[in-house]
């Protein structure tokens, strides 16, 4: 971020005084701050990182400002992939830039693979749970692969890779789809990998990828880290989170989640996007600083060394990532990709508040029935996406 | 009066009160106040006054918009005023009676209070006899050991107990583990086991947390009031042949039976919608299905979108039911003589 600043005050010689002040917020702390900051008027940000589920959300709030005639101006918004900046546009209004991308795969070691005498990373769900019982009977005491079940982000490409939805937009009114024989098949794999397929541990029951709700490591990256778990869902940025003593990490490698028979399940395009804050003092400022920070060098950099990738076509086709080990399976993936319901304005409700996909999940892993579950999620899902309550 | 009047400044009051009677016009503002303040006896009123402007500034005003906001549409808009607040009558009290969470929250609320309030009251009384009978150093090394349960700050005992039933290296799964099977134990069911996944397992590590952090209040408490019952009392019961068991229902028991109900009532205050436990145990309310009524509440005030209007319903509705049973105990304890 240094350096950022450094080129944003040579660039704009009129800011070469500007102080910028960058304050780190703990991710999960933020929709807290945002409302807080936005509620009282005071100690507001100037620019802001937003997942770009939030976007949608924040901007309905009322907390960022339409950044649309920028946009349209800045000659490198014509690069960015056309999905990312379509998540940020509502109407003629558009209240955000992407920044970064990032998709989940499936992380794996070269060497176990080799050792179970897997040759090719599985390209169907019947492949899948034969590689991970491969592994786990080559390495006793270890899991095939980990499906915690507070893992909206992961379970939705299994929804989608069966071909299902869940949810559509039908004329301005959310229709949910959990409950269709396509979706139920993608979340009745994902259950099974516990409870018919005994290949990820009972632990992972009630935590998301990185342990325990809350938590910022442990869980199953943990436990992939350090060889207790065969294969892992998550995208390239989990590296962050592995521990120190992360085992054997020279045989990192990355496969897309396969489709259900053959293909690639869609990714979920995750990512982050950077906004302009609506009560900022200096709208034509922020703007600035947020063309320097998602310039396509500094944004590819940025993403490059934290595990993402650039929001811009011509960085992603370029092949620097399809040569490397650990992303060219990520970069697979995120050439097969939704976002949507995920970044319906109720989302953040049906997902945080209510977390309905992790409930139905967790209580079908502990045994609840089936179709009744499900249809109890879906008609929950559906109230919250279109009214904002169960 | 040139004079009388220098001396009226601020901090020199004392001395124009000491020549009072010279003012030619009666008796200065200060002394009559001082008269009128005396004479209808409005002195400890006045003492009060500050009090109550803190306990009417921090508790009532608060109280009376968390009253106001559960019957509005109150929510992250309203409070930064871009859109305008609008009464919406009873619909934040049906939808939360609507919610099946509530009655999730509701009943694992209940439940908890009804395990934790007796155990931690029979654990309590217990270390409080205990200590009355102990000699001088042992009632130090006891007491000494249970306060230091109770000066824990509430935060870094959760946390504590959050590691000690970690699943990844965490020490009770780890002894549970090496345990033999015919005693429970047992790699089978114990490694990695998840504590904090499913209602009962998280449950009985709050049960186990809270008890350990409430019974020193309770020990001291009892051992207080064990203090002020009269040594003849127990000598005579001794002499009448009475055992340890028919002395305490018999004469500790009905002496001590209004600090009992104080105890009672506060533990049932305290563990009803007990939050940062939980909140720290469960990771961050993500498991709805063990959400005690705290967290229900914190969970529908303040997560993305807050709504303000249904976490004052909420907490309105927690009030009135810990209210019900305060004053349903309180009056029938009046009934039975215990309070007078």
């Amino acid at each position: 971020m240094n350096g950022v600043v450094t080129q944003f005050h040579k660039a704009y010689p009129a800011y070469a005084k500007t102080k910028v002040h960058v304050v780190f917020v703990p991710w999960e702390n933020r929709t807290t701050d945002w409302t807080t900051a936005f509620s009282s008027g005071k100690n507001g940000p100037d620019v802001t990182e937003l997942g770009n589920t939030d976007t949608p959300t924040v901007a309905s709030l009322g907390m960022l400002a339409n950044i649309a005639t920028d946009v349209h101006k800045w000659s490198p918004s014509s690069n960015i992939v056309k999905g990312m900046l379509a998540n940020d546009t509502v109407g003629s209004r558009l209240y955000a830039v992407p920044w970064f991308g990032g998709v989940r795969g499936i992380w794996y070691r070269k060497d176990q693979f080799a050792k179970a005498g897997i040759s090719s990373p599985p390209t169907s769900w019947t492949q899948l749970v034969a590689d991970a019982k491969l592994l786990m009977n080559k390495s006793p005491g270890t899991y095939g692969i980990g499906a915690p079940s507070d893992y909206t982000n992961g379970i939705v490409s299994f929804i989608w890779g069966a071909g299902g939805q869940v949810a559509v937009d039908q004329g301005g009114k959310w229709v949910a789809e959990l409950n269709t024989p396509q979706s139920e098949a993608g979340i009745k794999f994902y259950a099974d990998l516990y409870l018919a397929n005994h290949v990820s541990p009972k632990t992972y029951i009630g935590q998301t990828e990185l342990g325990a709700p809350g938590a910022t490591s442990g869980g199953s990256n943990e436990d992939f880290a350090l060889g207790k778990l065969g294969m892992y869902v998550d995208g390239p940025w989990a590296k962050a989170e592995f521990p120190k003593n992360a085992v054997d990490a020279a045989n990192f490698a990355s496969f897309p989640i396969p489709g259900q028979s053959s293909g690639q399940s869609p990714a979920f395009a995750g990512g982050s996007d950077l906004g302009v804050w609506k009560l900022t003092k200096y709208p034509a400022a922020s703007w600035d600083l947020v063309k320097t920070m998602d310039s396509v060098s500094n944004s590819t950099s940025f993403a490059n060394s934290a595990g993402f990738f650039p929001p811009f076509t011509t960085q992603l086709t370029s092949g620097a990532y399809s040569s490397n080990q650990l992303l060219s399976g990520f970069a697979k993936a995120a050439t097969v990709t939704q976002i949507s319901p995920l970044n319906a304005k109720n989302w953040a409700i049906a997902d945080t508040t209510d977390a309905v996909i992790p409930t139905m999940m967790k209580a079908l892993m502990q045994g609840a029935n089936f179709s009744q579950t499900v249809d109890q999620a879906n008609t929950e899902l559906q109230n919250i996406l279109n009214t904002g309550k169960k | 009066m040139t004079k009388l009047s220098t001396q009226d400044r601020p901090g020199q009051l004392g001395r124009s009160w000491d020549r009072a009677p010279h003012d030619p016009g009666g008796l200065p503002a200060r002394a009559r106040i001082g008269t009128f303040v005396r004479r209808r006896r409005l002195a400890p009123y006045l003492l009060l006054i500050p009090a109550l402007i803190g306990v009417g500034w921090l508790i009532v005003w608060p109280t009376i918009q968390v009253g106001l906001f559960s019957f509005q549409n109150y929510g992250i808009l309203q409070l930064a005023g871009v859109a305008p607040t609008r009464w919406v009558g009873l619909a934040n009290f049906i939808t939360i009676f609507k919610d099946q969470e509530f009655w999730v929250s509701l009943r694992n609320s209940c439940v908890f209070a009804a395990v934790v309030v007796p155990l931690t009251l029979v654990t309590g009384t217990c270390v409080g006899l205990l200590l009355n009978r102990l000699g001088p150093r042992m009632s130090m090394i006891v007491s000494g050991s249970t306060l230091l349960a109770w000066a824990t700050p509430t935060v870094a005992a959760t946390v504590i107990f959050y590691w000690i039933f970690n699943p990844d290296g965490g020490v009770v799964d780890w002894a549970l583990t090496r345990l033999p099977t015919w005693l429970g134990g047992g790699a089978a069911t114990w490694a990695g086991f998840n504590w904090t996944s499913s209602v009962l397992p998280v449950y009985t590590v709050a049960t186990l947390l809270l008890v350990w952090q409430g019974f020193p209040f309770i020990a001291v408490s009892v051992l207080a009031g064990l203090r002020t019952v009269p040594a003849e009392l127990y000598e005579a019961a001794r002499v009448d042949g009475a055992g340890p068991w028919q002395v305490f229902w018999k004469i500790t028991y009905p002496l001590l039976k209004p600090i009992f109900l104080v105890l009672l009532l506060l533990s049932v205050i305290w563990d009803f919608g007990v939050f940062p436990q939980l909140y720290i145990l469960t990771g961050s309310g993500a498991n709805l299905d063990e959400y005690n009524l705290g967290i229900y509440v914190y969970q529908k005030a303040f997560s993305t979108p807050p709504s303000y209007g249904l976490g004052g319903a909420l907490a309105l509705v927690l009030t009135v039911i810990l209210l019900v049973i305060t004053v349903g105990y309180v009056r029938a304890s009046i009934k039975q003589g215990a309070l007078q």
